[in-house]
């Protein structure tokens, strides 16, 4: 198809040193030699493997046909309640407000009622331990079918966990890894009490910019203490009325939040689909804003990095051509792919091997690969001294305790090996090894899985509502946390299992997750996939895109 | 034995009758309750059957003339 052929134009040519050399133009896209980072003997992705395979038709009857029964079961009860045969565990109006605008009768609260409260036990599972490799549960049951919890006192131990997004297995205890982010912590004591602008602004705090900006290989950075927040609360200093904003159909709550605060013009395009972007790109230059035809004072696009539910990664160069053309700003939102991706950890843009100076506003966690809290935004030096001073989150939350920053500043150093040892390095080869051995693995059992090869973010697809609690149970009883998610996260038919693989992991972990994934998906009949099972990855080197448009 | 394994064979087809309609999430009496019904409309379906089909088998036969 299209999205085929655009791909596979997409080969840059190669030197004999391997790297990129001058004249590759597609769409206007020319690019330049680059400085490749260490450990890297190897240019840009080839190619790049996504695929979002369909499920065969009668899995999606099923999944409708399980959804049906629940529904119509879930109207039974709330007439059992409202008749007052049934005791209603939830908030209820008073006597006195039956006649005011009814509170709980949409569609979101039937179905917290009457779905999620049913198996509610899959979620917001209570850890005794640190979110390693492995760790520790607290056991509780339910006697009244998930209405309320007791603890039994007993733990459930050395459960590996596969939820955490723990990728470089950063979130450790080792006390000689930890020793700094002590001593910080007895130095500066645990908060800071007040915001960047008043008081709150540390030394440790610029370290860490430089730092940041240092790795990113930009001009100058900023940091705030809240990831969802540097979304929501620095878009609105960007852009406002006026403007336009492209936003991928997946992106994160915190994007949308960001873009609806700001008051701009928000429009969707579908999911990493080039040809959509352009179309709306294309309209906007010649139709301008809305009724007055005037221009748009700024046009941005928003695109994440990995798309977290989806493991799929964002087509960079396609977008930065598109953006150049078209004269747009692009905002990249690198929460799961700074440290995860990219052959020395510094993102899809080094997956891609694109210029940095093409992306005019990096943004990203530390909650992910640092294990820590917290968010930055990176890019030109008046782009980041224009946020000091007008991010709602600058002047307004309080800054970053410095006993995170300082282990923020620990892991950077590490990935980066500028505490003179190779650990960061063997995390980030370790985390690419492990995430490309689970998704053969589980591609030749015959799962169905999406995204991109590169992503560390493995969904599994489960579609059936029953099937999806009866996964979660079945993986905890045989020692493996598993995070599901259904319904409203992700397309009503199209619930998942969302595995975050880690540097942490060693191959005798996965070699036992996966173990179990077969026989489970054996027991409970998920092996979906009509593809043919071809020979693991690296032994062949042309792929077939087995893409469905 | 063979009767054992025939019933773990029929309880796991039960348990994926019961992941498939969502059977699985609801409570005892609940599945007890649709179990019924499904069981009912079975039932009527198949003595309808029992019932009529002789004479639809003579109809049929009778429009094709194979017997008067």
């Amino acid at each position: 198809m299209a999205r085929t052929a655009a791909v596979a134009n997409f080969k840059p040519k190669l030197n004999h040193n391997g790297l990129k050399c001058e004249d590759t133009e597609k769409n206007g896209y020319r690019s330049r030699k680059e400085k490749n980072g260490p450990g890297t003997g190897f240019a840009s992705r080839q190619h790049q493997q996504e695929s979002f395979e369909q499920a065969p038709m009668y899995v999606a009857v099923m999944t409708y046909l399980g959804f049906g029964i629940v529904t119509l079961f879930g109207y039974l009860r709330d007439f059992l309640r409202a008749v007052g045969l049934e005791k209603c565990n939830l908030a209820q109006e008073r006597e006195e407000q039956k006649d005011f605008v009814p509170l709980y009768q949409d569609f979101e609260n039937f179905y917290t009622r009457n779905l999620y409260m049913r198996v509610r036990d899959n979620w917001n599972r209570p850890i005794c331990t640190l979110p390693g490799p492995v760790f520790d549960l607290m056991e509780r049951v339910s006697d009244d079918y998930n209405w309320t919890f007791r603890f039994t006192g007993r733990a459930i131990h050395n459960v590996i966990n596969m939820g955490s997004y723990n990728y470089l297995g950063f979130a450790e205890n080792r006390a000689d890894f930890l020793q700094t982010v002590a001593d910080t912590m007895h130095q500066y004591g645990p908060g800071v009490c007040s915001t960047r602008q008043e008081m709150g602004n540390l030394r440790i705090h610029e370290e860490l910019e430089e730092l940041v900006a240092d790795f990113l290989g930009v001009e100058s950075s900023m940091i705030f203490g809240m990831g969802f927040a540097t979304n929501s609360m620095n878009i609105p200093a960007l852009v406002g009325k006026g403007c336009l904003i492209l936003s991928d159909e997946l992106n994160h709550t915190s994007l949308i939040l960001g873009a609806r605060l700001s008051g701009a013009t928000i429009r969707v395009f579908k999911h990493n689909n080039m040809h959509s972007l352009e179309k709306m790109l294309k309209e906007a230059v010649c139709s301008g804003q809305p009724r007055t035809h005037r221009p748009w004072r700024k046009i941005l696009i928003m695109v994440e990095g990995i798309y977290s539910m989806e493991g799929s990664v964002v087509r960079l160069p396609e977008v930065i051509a598109l953006k150049k053309k078209y004269k747009a700003y692009l905002y990249l939102d690198e929460a799961h792919s700074i440290g995860a991706v990219g052959p020395s950890g510094r993102g899809v843009t080094e997956l891609f091997n694109v210029n940095i100076d093409d992306v005019d506003v990096m943004m990203g966690t530390f909650t992910k690969s640092f294990g820590a809290s917290g968010g930055y935004i990176a890019g030109k030096k008046e782009l980041v001294d224009y946020l000091r001073s007008h991010s709602h989150s600058a002047v307004y939350a309080t800054a970053m305790t410095p006993s995170v920053t300082e282990q923020i500043i620990r892991a950077m150093k590490c990935i980066m090996g500028k505490d003179s040892s190779t650990e960061g390095i063997r995390r980030i080869r370790q985390l690419a090894e492990n995430t490309r051995y689970f998704r053969a693995r589980l591609k030749e059992m015959g799962f169905i899985i999406y995204g991109n090869d590169d992503s560390p973010v493995v969904p599994l697809l489960l579609y059936m509502p029953g099937k999806v609690v009866a996964f979660a149970r079945e993986m905890l009883d045989r020692k493996i946390g598993v995070v599901v998610v259904g319904f409203p996260a992700t397309p009503i038919t199209e619930a998942r299992a969302r595995f975050c693989v880690s540097a942490a992991h060693t191959r005798a972990m996965l070699d036992q997750v996966l173990h179990h994934l077969n026989e489970v998906g054996d027991l409970l009949c998920l092996k979906f996939s009509r593809r043919k099972h071809f020979s693991p990855p690296d032994l062949c080197d042309e792929t077939d895109f087995e893409l469905d448009s | 034995m063979a009767l054992g394994d025939c019933w773990k064979q029929l309880c796991w087809f039960y348990y994926q009758y019961l992941l498939v309609t969502a059977l699985y999430m609801l409570e005892p009496w609940e599945r007890t309750v649709f179990n019924s019904l499904l069981i009912s409309v079975a039932g009527m379906a198949v003595y309808t059957g029992y019932v009529f089909m002789p004479q639809h088998i003579m109809a049929i036969l009778h429009y094709f003339e194979v017997v008067q």
